[in-house]
């Protein structure tokens, strides 16, 4: 790690002289807190946004990649599709960089129900989702893999969405108006006095050291994680954690968003996603977000389904498999044997937990439940209802401004690197990922703006090693570009940093391809392995298991 | 139609060992392989038995041949004289490797900035192999605008002690960059690019002088310098004695990732001793098709770009590597198919293949799957009896080792893939000597 600090004592009374400034603390860094922290900045609340890991590490790192037209809720769930539109809309405004209008299709099977597929396009009407049916030729023309047999097509406006620079827009946007965020810091304790919320403590992840703040207002955006937060103070927040489980591809084999046009299920929609595409999804309750396991059954059944939007899905090349929790909520009253069966019944739909009124705490809010694509509604609501407590009465501005480092209207398509690449010279430019076309240019680019970032974060945020070569080559440069920094820098913990990106990219990619294990991909596994273990001594750099290792969890991520 | 006498699948250290005994004992012998092999991807050194617990290689022989199905167990004792056997051939092909069975393995650090244990390597990364003595120095050098190799990063980590697995180790380790003659403003350089350059004698002479210079400059004598492994391809031996004679540390080459050209320069020794012995090989062959009578093989037809090409031969040779080297292919249903012949594959089952953590120290349990044979590398069923009489089995398929793990694939490769000639071409008693004409 690069860090900006001198010292870690310095560093610690500089947080705590600015902590107690805080008005509002915000628990989670996926899309959704990130979100909240901006509005309440932008009404002008001094917001401190803390995240156990690096941004976009939960839920949001782990979705499906889908920017919802609403299509897919409107026969079950008219309230969400009709959020999801509305938000659709309001993103590629503000958000454009971070989206791929890619459109998307919904298509009538064979095996989808005739009822369904009639009351498909009245009922995205009804919801204000745009609809229009093409012809099946036509579809086809335009997504040659597709199964021939499909008898209706629907176009509308689902796309692909990015997580992580959405999130980094929103924390930049939060930074301009006066606001902080930091990653690695675990939320671990609050104290309550009677009705109150009066001191927080945090954890710092790498160095252990503990931070003490004193908010005027908590805001929990922990997702599948609230319930943890909640029990904190004693409060009860019951979570229904959902796993969904979803497979890479190496190729594109659609340009558009595909969804089946049936009532919702596993395996029936795949979403391209830059190089790759990615099928999902599954649904499965899990009692603890933090630990689950995909299974070969798990991964052969979503094929099986997706072998329905595409016949040849199983010759097809995987890269990876990885699974998200959904921060599914699980109101007190609604309990019933059928949600619990199957938890695609429970809506989609957000709900604000006032803990004032519900539990008798008045400074907490939790916000559960929503979906990526409505982050941005959700974090207004919460808003709303916090700004309503404390008094303040700045109007919501989240939806005209456009974030900062986005372009109106250029949403970003499949070969863009490709064109910033030749712009910068093409050939011989100093390309360190190959297959997402990462330059060096572009590298020393994104480590001037985050100087403290991770390998990690230099992966979410430039897409090192996220294409078909998942990372076999480039991880390595990226941390030997990071030690040339470093040591320039003359930072002293450059090794241990490099151990930690080779190390947790070969794991990370290990785990991904576990339960897919087969075929060319483990025959790469394999020779990745070679590479590592037996030509380059990689084994060498293990210490012993850090308490984080042992930490992990088994589902991999994106 | 073509015939051979012996037709051996894959151009790797098994299959190129076993064609050249093969072709020295007078036997017609083809190589047919799809692509290159692990030759090209690995360090190029010769590997027999690298793991923690073993002093020298022939002590890792020893604790390896212990383990239950092992192919040591009935290999093991092969090593040494295959190692002999074939020194001679590498050194013509201009590739000297320096240890034995008896040199004890030395921690040797590598480009990841972490350190493999290896006591048979080639001349050009020897010096990496004796003990540090006390102050003495290491300074890793790299070359501007080259990137796979960063020299901070290498220094970096390899100035923690922990990092050399207990042994002895540098008292300092020193990073330097070093622009080499029309190179500095070149981005996409790879390893074969540089090593290219290196073989043209004048480049190679400034180029050696501005690594002299910069080594001149860093504090301190003595001691070693590690460079990329880029120095020549086809004059390595030239290339080395020129950096020897006039660097001021004694260098060595760290391999890199792939492609590897100690690798490159190992295989092509390997090929160029078996066309000296009359073989071929022909690279790009997929083997689509095999003829068989009973239990015998007689012909093999590859395909190539834009052909069929069907060779009738007297014996087949398999060593088309495990998993790795694509001789054997897990389908997504949990099965393990040995793809030239279908032979009958040991293998855990489905649910045990892969241990939780990449880094289990047991390794993976799928690691070890591959084909069962007799002593005489003839494969078998799962009663132990011989399932073709004119097949031997050599290299990474053979099940029972972590070819990666265990560090054993080479020595591995080279004990089965000499055994497998001499059990094919051995004159069988009271048989007429003449090759092509033998029955095995
Ligand atoms: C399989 C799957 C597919 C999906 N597909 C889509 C899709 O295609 N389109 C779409 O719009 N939505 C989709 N969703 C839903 C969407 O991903 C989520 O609704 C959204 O990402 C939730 O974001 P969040 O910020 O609320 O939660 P998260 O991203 O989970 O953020 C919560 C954060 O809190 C942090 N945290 C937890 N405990 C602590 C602590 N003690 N201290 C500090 N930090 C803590 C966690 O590390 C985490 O980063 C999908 C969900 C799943 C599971
Ligand atoms: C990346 C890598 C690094 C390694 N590092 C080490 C190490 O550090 N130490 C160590 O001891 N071992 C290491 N190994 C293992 C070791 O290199 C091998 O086990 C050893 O060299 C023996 O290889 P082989 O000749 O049996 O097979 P390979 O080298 O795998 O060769 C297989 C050959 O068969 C051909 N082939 C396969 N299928 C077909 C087909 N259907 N038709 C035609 N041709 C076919 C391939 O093209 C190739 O030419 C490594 C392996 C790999 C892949």
């Amino acid at each position: 790690m690069i860090t900006q600090d001198t010292t870690e004592d310095q560093s610690e009374v500089s947080r705590m002289g600015e902590a107690h400034a805080y008005d509002v603390l915000v628990v989670g860094g996926g899309a959704t807190g990130a979100g909240v922290l901006r509005d309440l900045a932008r009404r002008g609340l001094r917001t401190l946004l803390v995240e156990r890991g690096d941004y976009g590490t939960g839920t949001t790192g782990r979705y499906h990649g889908l920017l919802h037209s609403g299509g897919r809720y409107v026969a079950k769930d008219a309230l969400a599709a009709r959020e999801c539109i509305s938000e659709n809309r309001i993103l590629r405004r503000i958000a454009p960089a971070s989206i791929e209008d890619t459109g998307g299709f919904f298509v009538a099977t064979p095996n989808d129900p005739d009822d369904y597929v009639a009351g498909f396009q009245a009922a995205c009407i009804a919801a204000d989702v745009d609809c229009e049916e093409i012809p099946v030729a036509e579809a086809l023309r335009r997504e040659p893999a597709l199964n021939p047999r499909i008898r209706r097509v629907f176009k509308l406006p689902d796309g692909s969405v990015e997580p992580w620079q959405l999130i980094e827009s929103n924390i930049a946007d939060a930074r301009v108006h006066g606001s902080d965020a930091w990653s690695y810091q675990r939320l671990v304790g609050m104290e309550r006095d009677g009705s109150r919320i009066v001191a927080a403590t945090l954890r710092d992840e790498r160095s252990g050291s503990v931070t003490r703040i004193t908010p005027r207002f908590v805001v929990s955006c922990a997702g599948a994680w609230s319930g943890q937060i909640a029990a904190m103070v004693n409060v009860t927040v019951t979570m229904h954690p959902g796993k969904g489980t979803m497979l890479i591809f190496n190729q594109r084999m659609t340009d558009t968003v595909i969804n089946r046009c049936h009532k919702s299920s596993d395996g029936d929609i795949m979403v391209p996603v830059h190089t790759v595409a990615i099928l999902g999804t599954t649904e499965q309750r899990v009692e603890d977000p933090d630990r689950y396991e995909i299974t070969r059954e798990e991964v052969a059944a979503l094929i099986a389904q997706g072998e329905v939007l595409f016949p040849d899905l199983a010759k097809m090349r995987l890269l990876r498999a990885y699974a998200g929790v959904r921060p599914l909520y699980q109101p007190p009253a609604e309990v019933t044997a059928a949600a619990l069966k199957d938890g695609r019944q429970i809506s989609r739909a957000h709900t604000v937990l006032d803990h004032g009124a519900m539990d008798g705490v008045e400074n907490f809010v939790t916000i559960v439940g929503g979906k990526l694509t409505t982050f941005r509604r959700m974090a207004e609501d919460t808003v709303d209802m916090v700004c309503g407590k404390l008094g303040v009465t700045e109007p919501c501005t989240t939806a005209d401004e456009i974030l900062p480092g986005q372009v109106p209207g250029k949403t970003y398509w499949l070969g863009h690197r490709l064109a910033d690449h030749e712009a910068e010279g093409g050939g011989d430019a100093a390309l360190l990922c190959e297959c997402e076309f990462v330059t060096r240019p572009q590298l020393d680019a994104f480590l001037d703006r985050h100087p403290d970032a991770s390998l990690d974060d230099v992966r979410r945020g430039t897409r090192v090693g996220m294409g078909p070569c998942q990372g076999g080559f480039c991880t390595f440069r990226a941390a030997g570009v990071v030690g040339e920094r470093a040591g320039h820098a003359g930072a002293t913990d450059v090794a241990e940093q490099a151990d930690r990106a080779i190390l947790g990219f070969l794991r990370e990619r290990f785990k991904g391809t576990r339960p897919i294990a087969a075929g060319r991909q483990l025959q790469e596994q394999w020779m990745i392995s070679g590479v590592y273990e037996g030509g380059l001594g990689v084994e060498s750099l293990i210490e012993h298991e850090t308490p984080e290792a042992s930490r992990e969890v088994v589902g991999a991520q994106r | 139609m073509p015939s051979a006498d012996v037709v051996v699948i894959g151009a790797g250290l098994a299959g190129l060992t076993a064609a050249i005994a093969a072709a020295e004992s007078g036997a017609h012998v083809v190589v047919l392989a799809k692509g290159h092999a692990a030759t090209h991807w690995g360090p190029g050194g010769i590997d027999v038995a690298g793991i923690p617990a073993a002093s020298t290689p022939r002590d890792g022989i020893r604790l390896l041949a212990g383990q239950p199905g092992h192919p040591y167990g009935f290999l093991g004792d092969d090593v040494a004289a295959a190692l002999d056997w074939l020194r001679p051939h590498l050194a013509d092909g201009g590739v000297d490797y320096v240890g034995d069975l008896d040199t004890p393995l030395q921690a040797v650090p590598t480009s990841i900035g972490g350190t493999r244990r290896a006591a048979i390597l080639p001349a050009g990364q020897a010096a990496a192999l004796s003990p540090w003595s006390p102050g003495e120095r290491l300074v890793v050098c790299g070359i501007a605008g080259f990137k796979d190799f960063w020299p901070e990063a290498i220094a970096a980590s390899l100035s923690r002690e922990r990092i050399w697995q207990g042994g002895s180790r540098p008292a300092s380790v020193t990073p330097i960059s070093v622009a080499l003659p029309g190179l500095a403003a070149r981005h996409n350089l790879n390893a074969l690019e540089i090593a290219r350059r290196f073989d043209d004698p004048a480049w190679r002479a400034t180029a050696i002088a501005a690594l002299a210079r910069a080594l001149a400059a860093v504090p301190g004598s003595g001691g070693r310098v590690a460079l990329p492994a880029v120095l020549g391809i086809r004059d390595h031996a030239a290339v080395l004695a020129a950096v020897q004679e006039h660097l001021p540390a004694a260098p060595f080459e760290m391999p890199l990732v792939p492609p590897s050209v100690p690798g490159m320069r190992l295989y092509a020794a390997l090929r160029a001793a078996l066309i000296r012995a009359g073989g071929r090989v022909q690279i790009g062959e997929m083997i689509e098709r095999v003829e068989r009578d009973g239990r015998r093989v007689t012909a093999v037809t590859a395909a190539a770009a834009a052909r069929m090409y069907t060779v009738r031969t007297g014996a087949l040779v398999l060593a088309t590597g495990g998993i790795a080297g694509g001789g054997l292919v897990a389908e997504r249903d949990g099965r393990l198919m040995e793809v030239v012949l279908g032979l009958p594959v040991e293998a855990p089952p489905v649910n045990e293949w892969l241990a939780l953590d990449a880094f289990d120290p047991a390794g993976h349990p799928l690691e070890k799957a591959g084909i069962r044979t007799d002593t005489e590398l003839r494969p078998v069923g799962a009663d132990g009896v011989p399932v073709f009489d004119n097949v031997r089995v050599a290299g990474s398929l053979l099940a029972g080792q972590r070819y990666i793990g265990e560090r054993c694939g080479d020595g591995v490769a080279l004990s089965s893939g000499r055994r497998a000639a001499r059990s094919l071409t051995a004159v069988p008693a009271g048989h007429a000597a003449k090759p092509g004409s033998k029955r095995p």
